[in-house]
């Protein structure tokens, strides 16, 4: 079953690619080869240069590809594996090519303007703002969702110390590289090759006994509960990797880029490349050799009505956003691929094969999830493996993706599943250590003429730990990552939105983008105000600790702000709409 | 297809994939380290070339000596500084 399905979803974006996106490209964008690009025409060797398709499109696959095509779909198997990769592949095909390939194109008519210049321009003054302290909470969500998954990952006994020389490898490749001026090849090599043996290190036993010792310092059995909450006990590894993955975010944030995050995420790159290609081989070998292993395990329908994390529509639709269709995509599209574009034409190819290509992963997640998960409504493990999303959705992937590495020769189910954690791992890592340094300069712009102190880059980014602290540590994981996934999907409305308005200001057909852009907004907003009830709601419930209150207040109150600026955003983008389609009926009658 | 276009075909094939790869892996390291350089070069010109922005920060002589080393940044280095910009544009 699990070949069947991605041989499906292989034919799937192939249509859409050769067919649907190509017609677009062709009839109404009307891709010009031969005319300039910000990239050619602005060419400052900084930030508009050209680059060739094919370096681009790995460039736009590894910034769009994080955590979010992978926890998603997992989250989301709970009603069952087909809703999950019926929305994975119809998102994709109507709504996730439109706005990575739409976005890019329409910076690129617009010399190279980002996501707060085009809505300045083609919405209001207003909407830029808005936006801009939308980005903020986004950026504060990812924090928490993903801060989340590292936490609970780091807790395992054979994460820590692979994770701490994998990073240390990384520390020496930015040595290697930028002071001791060695071969990028050569560094490439040693740095990996150390990641990989402490990886295996980090597996044997008296590593483990390191951590375990850790993670016993507050005491056996329930003493390691700090407090409980509604949601689930708040233990004390998970508290203090917790803190551990903040440290080391701060490190990125702080330090010069060169000395530590953009090294440690180069060799971490490297890592998660051999996983896929390691994963990839396991799903065939798998198919090939062990069919009756991979059949899959949860229906492919489970309910309507997902008990923690509510009805299909419009919950599924913002739990599964990457893969889909992601808001993200639009930021990454907009200020770094369309500044580089030679040619128009390769915008296709970077921007809708990038998007097809995630939609695959994201249906690699989905066949992990289902068939290692048992069927009903409350979804477990099955009783070979004893774990579940009880404990998380990095817990399902790393089982998952152990279960599949361990049918290659030599790699045992251990060594399997300590890859798979850490994959997991560093795969939020790289991304969080970025956003929080997103994050420091977001607030020395936002707030760094009234409250200078938000200038010093330590200040800022200890503000941002601590709003990800209070997330991390108070709120329920899954509704975190509903209102990320809300905030991510607004996004992607808003850019839906930019590029109907800029396809009515041109007089071209813009029903394949205004379609979407409704379904985006109307989902999204109904999604949030949900999240928000539920939360305002939760804080009344009997016997609440503070720490649970106060977790409920944040996500009510984000919830409610995200629902708010969307609303605001909408009403001025129609009214900008009218304008436009009225202007082009003009134009017509003319 | 001949043994000859085969040949290129492949050669084609494998020069994309290293492109790709290249992509994915380097290319973020390659404009980080061209945005450093191209802060470097802003202070430089703007301490060698203030009085272009009515910032005397060089006695003339030393900046008239300097300026046909210049010339070919100015106009991206113009275009640079006062491009508009917000945090968006810090994304990538």
């Amino acid at each position: 079953m699990a070949a069947i399905v991605l041989l499906v979803a292989f034919v799937i974006v192939i249509i859409g690619y050769k067919f649907y996106a190509a017609t677009i490209d062709r009839d109404i964008i009307q891709a010009n080869p031969k005319k300039a690009t910000p990239a050619v025409m602005y060419n400052d060797g900084v930030d508009f240069m050209p680059a060739s398709g094919s370096v681009l499109f790995g460039y736009q696959f590894k910034s769009i590809a994080a955590l979010g095509p992978i926890v998603g779909p997992i989250v989301a198997v709970q009603w069952g594996w087909l809703p999950a990769f019926l929305w994975l592949m119809l998102g994709v095909f109507f709504i996730g090519w439109v706005q990575d390939y739409a976005s890019a194109m329409l910076a690129m008519r617009n010399e190279g303007l980002t996501m707060g210049g085009l809505a300045y321009k083609f919405i209001s003054p207003r909407a830029r703002g808005i936006l801009l302290a939308f980005l903020y909470f986004y950026l504060l969500l990812i924090m928490g969702a993903f801060g989340a998954v590292v936490a609970g990952l780091l807790a395992n006994p054979v994460v820590p110390i692979g994770l701490l020389i994998l990073t240390l490898a990384g520390v020496l490749a930015g040595q290697m590289t930028y002071r001791w001026k060695m071969d990028l090849v050569m560094t490439t090599i040693i740095t990996v090759l150390i990641a990989l043996i402490g990886i295996w290190i980090g597996t044997t036993g008296p590593a483990q006994n390191i951590v375990n010792w850790i993670n016993g310092l507050a005491g056996s059995g329930a003493k390691h509960v700090l407090y409980n909450t509604p949601y689930g006990p708040m233990t004390w590894p998970v508290f203090f990797w917790g803190i551990v993955a903040l440290a080391f975010c701060y490190l990125g944030s702080v330090l010069a880029i060169w000395r530590f995050a953009q090294p440690v995420n180069y060799v971490s790159f490297w890592f998660v490349a051999l996983g896929v290609v390691g994963s990839v081989l396991g799903v065939f070998i798998a198919a090939l050799f062990h069919t009756t292993n991979i059949s899959f395990q949860v229906p492919a329908f489970v309910t309507w009505n997902q008990p923690k994390l509510g009805w299909l529509w419009p919950m599924l639709f913002v739990t599964i956003s990457c893969g889909a269709i992601s808001g993200w995509h639009s930021l990454v599209s907009t200020a770094g691929t369309a500044r580089q574009l030679e040619k128009e034409t390769d915008a296709l190819p970077v921007g809708a094969g990038a998007m097809f290509t995630e939609a695959v992963l994201a249906t690699l997640s989905v066949i992990f999830a289902a068939t290692a998960l048992t069927k009903g409504n409350t979804i477990i493990y099955d009783a070979q493996h004893l774990y579940g999303l009880k404990i998380g959705a990095g817990g399902v992937w790393m089982y998952g993706m152990a279960r599949f590495l361990s049918w290659i020769p030599g790699i045992s189910p251990a060594m399997g599943g300590a890859i798979g954690a850490i994959f997991l791992a560093v795969m939020a890592l790289t991304v969080m250590q970025l956003v929080l340094r997103f994050m420091r300069v977001a607030s020395a712009e936002l707030v760094g003429d009234k409250i200078p102190a938000f200038k010093n880059p330590h200040v800022g980014s200890i503000v941002a730990i601590f709003f990800t602290f209070l997330i991390l540590w108070t709120a329920f994981w899954q509704r975190i990552w509903v209102l990320f996934g809300g905030a991510n999907q607004l996004f992607a409305g808003l850019a839906l939105l930019l590029v109907t308005i800029w396809l009515a200001n041109e007089g071209k057909k813009h029903a394949w983008a205004f379609w979407p852009a409704v379904f985006m907004y109307v989902t999204t907003v109904a999604a949030l105000l949900v999240v928000a009830w539920k939360s305002f709601r939760a804080m009344f419930a009997a016997n609440t600790s503070a720490a649970f209150i106060f977790g409920n207040a944040v996500a009510g109150l984000i919830g409610l702000f995200l629902a708010i600026a969307a609303l605001i955003l909408a009403v001025d983008g129609l009214k900008s709409l009218a304008k436009a389609r009225a202007k082009a009926a003009a134009h017509a009658g003319d | 297809m001949t043994e000859e276009e085969k040949r290129s075909f492949l050669t084609k094939m494998m020069h994309n994939l290293q492109d790709m790869i290249y992509g994915m892996a380097s290319h973020d390291m390659a404009r980080q380290a061209l945005k450093t350089r191209g802060s470097m070069e802003h202070l430089f010109i703007l301490i060698t070339m203030g009085d272009l922005l009515g910032v005397p920060i060089l006695p003339p002589y030393y900046s008239l000596r300097l300026l046909p080393y210049v010339v070919p940044q100015i106009s991206t280095w113009k275009r640079r500084m006062l491009r508009e910009r917000d945090l968006t544009d810090a994304l990538a």
